[in-house]
């Protein structure tokens, strides 16, 4: 379970987080929503523990996040897995080398079985013979598929997908989708998705957090989004423009 | 300023106001000197912690010391050339003998030029390098992406680059000064008749201008590599952010160079040569 309370991140005088307050049960797949600089990725970081806010508690499971120790913070995150929104492939490996860099760092594992992994986690996104390639060599697409196969090989408890469909044409977003469709329809793991696609994440998510300016401005399932008569609500779920 | 700066400022007494000033002058150097300083140790603490990513360090030598090499070797040997031209004409024309003028020129190389001038070319070419190389790492999440798999990133970037060029700082400050001796030595022979022989005189060599090369050359080695991480580490934004890093990067480095150059001359001046 990730429970967020009062957290607060100020970016000069400007307070870029207000207050947020949110409970995320567990295993269940949360769609964070919002115009662009409402504050949804930077909250996904704060969670994420590469932000520290400058007041507020986050809890991973029941362990603190906001100022503890390296080692602490260790166990956490080989908790969570995350999928970036500039893809963060490092771009001095290869596809299998990215992918199999969290089993690697985690240990325990021979060579041989994380190669193994990482070729049936491409068979799985549909990214065969590509081992050797290098990110520089794959298009956007791909990209992200090699993202989601890093994020989720060390099967984590709780994922972050930032933005998993920025800069994708439909048919991809909906392939992108449908992976996380499918990580969450086996169940048990607890997911938070950052995305502006509001069509692709109607099916894919159990309820959803609308923030605007730093704020939670709505918090429901989507027939509570639906039927929410907020002006600005109503508006950024169909996708209209103001008047 | 923002207008809630410019309220509180404005809101001071003259004195404070002064002291405000000076705050808004040293806080930003303190800050990177501090972290600078983070850097350095958090690095020095990784480097001697296991895993260290050999192939990386091999990498990374080959980017600081053969692909610098061409680099150094041609503006150390235009310089030697210049320094005994311009030399050459001096003592001609005041002293008229030139017989020491190889025996100066070499301890000249030891303990000021072959070093410093090589790290000041290596804060341009490989601080810049590191630098950018860091900076896009970090506007592109990479290093996000390492923190998240439980991978520091001063482990994992700055060790390699460090140990590399402790490495390669003090073999391409060795090339550099044989080349600029070697073209020293051309134009005295070639311009002013010096014998070859006479020129390479070793005379004034002391054990205390091998040690201070040695200490030049590996605090040099240890200084741009973390100053040009520190840059890279602390990029921001996009591309200009990386932009402002390469800048940052240069310009500390090349500070750090010629401060500790004055430094390490007088620690050489008080222990080996007063």
């Amino acid at each position: 379970m990730i429970r967020i309370a009062e957290v607060y991140k100020y970016r000069g005088h400007e307070c870029v987080i207000n207050g947020v307050n949110l409970v995320i049960p567990q295993g269940t797949q949360v769609g964070l929503i919002g115009p662009g600089g409402a504050g949804k990725s930077l909250l996904m970081k704060i969670c994420a523990g590469l932000v520290r806010p400058d007041s507020g508690s986050v809890l991973i499971d029941g362990t603190e996040v906001v100022g503890i120790g390296d080692v602490e913070m260790t166990s956490v995150r080989s908790k969570i897995g995350m999928l970036f929104q500039n893809y963060a492939l490092f771009d001095f490996m290869t596809v299998e080398e990215n992918i199999g860099f969290p089993l690697r760092q985690l240990g325990g594992r021979t060579e041989e079985e994380i190669r193994d992994e990482v070729n049936r986690l491409l068979l799985a996104v549909d990214l065969p013979n590509t081992q050797k390639l290098f990110p520089n060599e794959l298009s956007g697409g791909m990209k992200k598929r090699v993202t989601f196969a890093r994020a989720v090989i060390a099967n984590p408890p709780i994922l972050f997908y930032d933005d998993p469909t920025a800069g994708l044409d439909p048919v991809t977003s909906g392939k992108i989708f449908a992976l996380l469709e499918e990580r969450r329809a086996r169940g048990g793991t607890t997911s938070i998705v950052v995305s502006h696609d509001i069509l692709g994440m109607r099916d894919i998510c159990d309820s959803f957090v609308l923030m605007d300016h730093g704020r939670i401005v709505f918090s429901g399932t989507r027939e509570q989004i639906e039927a929410s008569t907020r002006p600005f609500v109503g508006q950024f779920w169909r996708g209209e423009a103001d008047d | 300023m923002t207008k809630h700066t410019q309220a509180y400022v404005a809101a001071l007494s003259p004195t404070q106001r002064r002291i405000a000033q000076l705050g808004v002058v040293f806080v930003p150097i303190v800050t990177q000197i501090t972290d600078i300083l983070r850097v350095g140790s958090l690095a020095f603490y990784y480097a001697f912690k296991k895993p260290i990513r050999w192939r990386e360090v091999l990498q990374q030598s080959f980017f600081i010391g053969n692909r610098s090499l061409a680099f150094v070797m041609i503006v150390l040997g235009f310089l030697g050339m210049i320094l005994i031209f311009q030399s050459g004409f001096q003592a001609k024309r005041i002293v008229g003998d030139l017989q020491g003028m190889g025996a100066l020129y070499l301890q000249l190389l030891f303990r000021e030029f072959a070093p410093t001038v090589t790290a000041l070319m290596l804060a341009t070419r490989v601080g810049t390098g590191i630098a950018a190389e860091i900076g896009s790492m970090v506007v592109t999440e990479q290093v996000d992406a390492l923190r998240m798999n439980n991978a520091e990133p001063i482990q994992y970037l700055v060790v390699p680059r460090l140990l590399a060029s402790i490495v390669m700082t003090f073999v391409l400050s060795c090339v550099a000064l044989c080349v600029a001796f070697g073209t020293g030595m051309f134009v005295a022979n070639t311009v002013f008749e010096v014998n070859v022989a006479t020129f390479y005189n070793t005379s004034l060599l002391e054990w205390g201008d091998l040690i201070i090369f040695s200490l030049k050359a590996l605090a040099y080695g240890i200084t741009i590599p973390i100053i040009a991480s520190q840059a890279g580490l602390a990029a921001f934004g996009g591309s200009e952010g990386v932009g402002t890093a390469t800048t940052m990067a240069v310009v500390n480095a090349s500070l750090a160079v010629t401060i500790l150059d004055f430094v390490l001359s007088g620690v050489g001046y008080i222990f080996f040569f007063s």
